[in-house]
């Protein structure tokens, strides 16, 4: 029995402490020094924020590097898909742009309307001077989460917490701010809450992000008479966000299972709209 | 001349490893995207060159791949590193009990790695308030055990070469 122990304590020694032949640290050191690091996360002291910037953004760089060939494949199978379906995608185009066509009078009225009330309930409005465009540089799909990298940090002035777009859209917000890039939370991730409005319900709510599957309305009051294809805006409660900035429509499941089908195809965004705003003039 | 290339072809061979080590984690390809399922060939390529020739991947380097995952994927920085240390003890400590190398004997010993790393993993997002999907999680350790033979078959004609 004895002997045994001994034969356990010299193997776990063997494996967590010694120096293999040709390794400059201990699998010890290593673990230590990752507790160190993980601690550092809850910290906010201003030399680390920059260190951790600094290689954060060196890291973006190589790996946009590293990620090139494999971005040239990708682009070329799309390239060659793109044009076998050509000709369906222009059939599809023609009739969309009838429909188009068709719709858009009745929007620049309703446009006009809107504007017009905002005016009269004093809301400010979102407009194209606050808005800041960036390219989204690295997009790495974890299995895990779901954010990108952009190219724009805190040398754009970019903060943590601003509204990012897809065109006139909302698809997440910054999480994490570089010199040179910034990382965006998007709404379909775990971590991402959004505070919603429901149109044309009016019902407040807390828009939570559900993985690969999108996202979900939560908080919603019991008595609440949501109908599929009602339209999902930010709210702008807790002065973070702009109100009534389209984010998607209900698609209802079942009553307590109520998905958010969002304007934007996340898996397609190439360049994104920073909203300057709320935090700018706070 | 003859003998300068051999020892540089050898040099390169040597490296194939640690380049591959390095390329997955800047390329964010550590967990590929398979058509249902993904796989963590970040924990196998550890895995098997710590227990057949740790002096391939460093410790060092290994801790450095997980540093630059977790900055690719935005998880806290210390959590993928930390949780690839604990695969390399496992698999060190493997090395060290195990007197008949074999497939079978691998891959059995590849389950407490899984499990371990995985539960350090989720221990250490749990504490910092970060949530991930734990279902793509599991499944991805599932199919990440399942799929080890596959790059175990490879990295074995590789070592041979790099042997030979």
């Amino acid at each position: 029995m004895e002997t045994s122990r001994d034969d356990f304590s010299i193997a776990i020694r063997s494996a967590f402490l010694r120096k293999e032949t040709q390794q400059r640290f201990s699998i010890f050191a290593l673990v230590v020094l990752s507790l160190v690091l993980l601690l550092f996360e809850k910290f906010e002291v201003k030399p680390i924020n920059y260190f951790r910037s600094f290689v954060k953004d060196v890291i973006y760089r190589g790996s946009i590097f590293v990620s090139y060939p494999s971005k040239g494949i990708g682009s070329t199978i799309g390239f060659v898909k793109n044009h076998i379906n050509l000709y369906k995608n222009y059939d599809d185009l023609k009739k969309e742009n009838i429909s188009l066509k068709k719709n858009i009078f009745n929007s620049d009225y309703l446009k006009l309307e809107n504007t017009q009330l905002r005016r009269l309930i004093d809301e400010q409005e979102l407009s194209i001077t606050n808005l800041i465009s960036a390219r989204v540089l690295l997009d790495k799909e974890s299995p895990y989460l779901n954010s990108f990298v952009i190219n724009l940090g805190s040398n754009k002035k970019i903060k943590n917490g601003m509204a990012v777009l897809d065109g006139s859209n909302f698809i997440g917000r910054i999480v994490d701010v570089n010199f040179f890039s910034s990382r965006v939370l998007l709404i379909s991730d775990l971590n991402s809450k959004i505070p919603v409005i429901t149109e044309p319900a009016g019902h407040h709510a807390i828009l939570g992000g559900k993985g690969k599957n999108g996202a979900v309305l939560e908080y919603l009051p019991e008595n609440h008479n949501i109908k599929n294809g009602d339209k999902v805006y930010t709210s702008g409660k807790e002065g973070i966000f702009s109100p009534g900035i389209p984010i998607g429509e209900i698609k209802i499941k079942d009553k307590n299972n109520i998905s958010v089908s969002l304007f934007s195809d996340l898996n397609q965004v190439t360049f994104v709209n920073i909203n300057l705003e709320k935090i700018n003039s706070k | 001349m003859i003998s300068v290339f051999k020892n540089f072809s050898f040099r390169i061979i040597e490296l194939i490893p640690l380049l591959l080590l390095f390329y997955i984690s800047l390329s964010g390809n550590s967990v590929i995207h398979l058509n249902f399922f993904t796989v963590n060939i970040h924990y196998i390529l550890i895995y098997y060159w710590v227990l057949k020739q740790p002096r391939t991947i460093g410790y060092g380097f290994i801790f450095l791949s997980g540093i630059i995952t977790d900055v690719i994927f935005g998880l806290p920085i210390g959590a993928t590193a930390l949780s690839l240390l604990i695969v390399s003890a496992v698999a060190a400590y493997a090395r060290a009990v195990t007197v008949r190398i074999n497939l079978i004997n691998d891959w059995l010993t590849f389950i407490p790695a899984l499990l371990f790393a995985n539960f350090v993993y989720f221990i250490v997002l749990h504490l910092l308030d970060f949530s991930i999907d734990y279902i793509s999680l599991f499944k991805n350790s599932i199919f990440t055990f399942i799929f080890y033979p596959v790059l175990w078959v490879i990295f074995s004609i590789l070592l041979r070469f790099m042997k030979s």
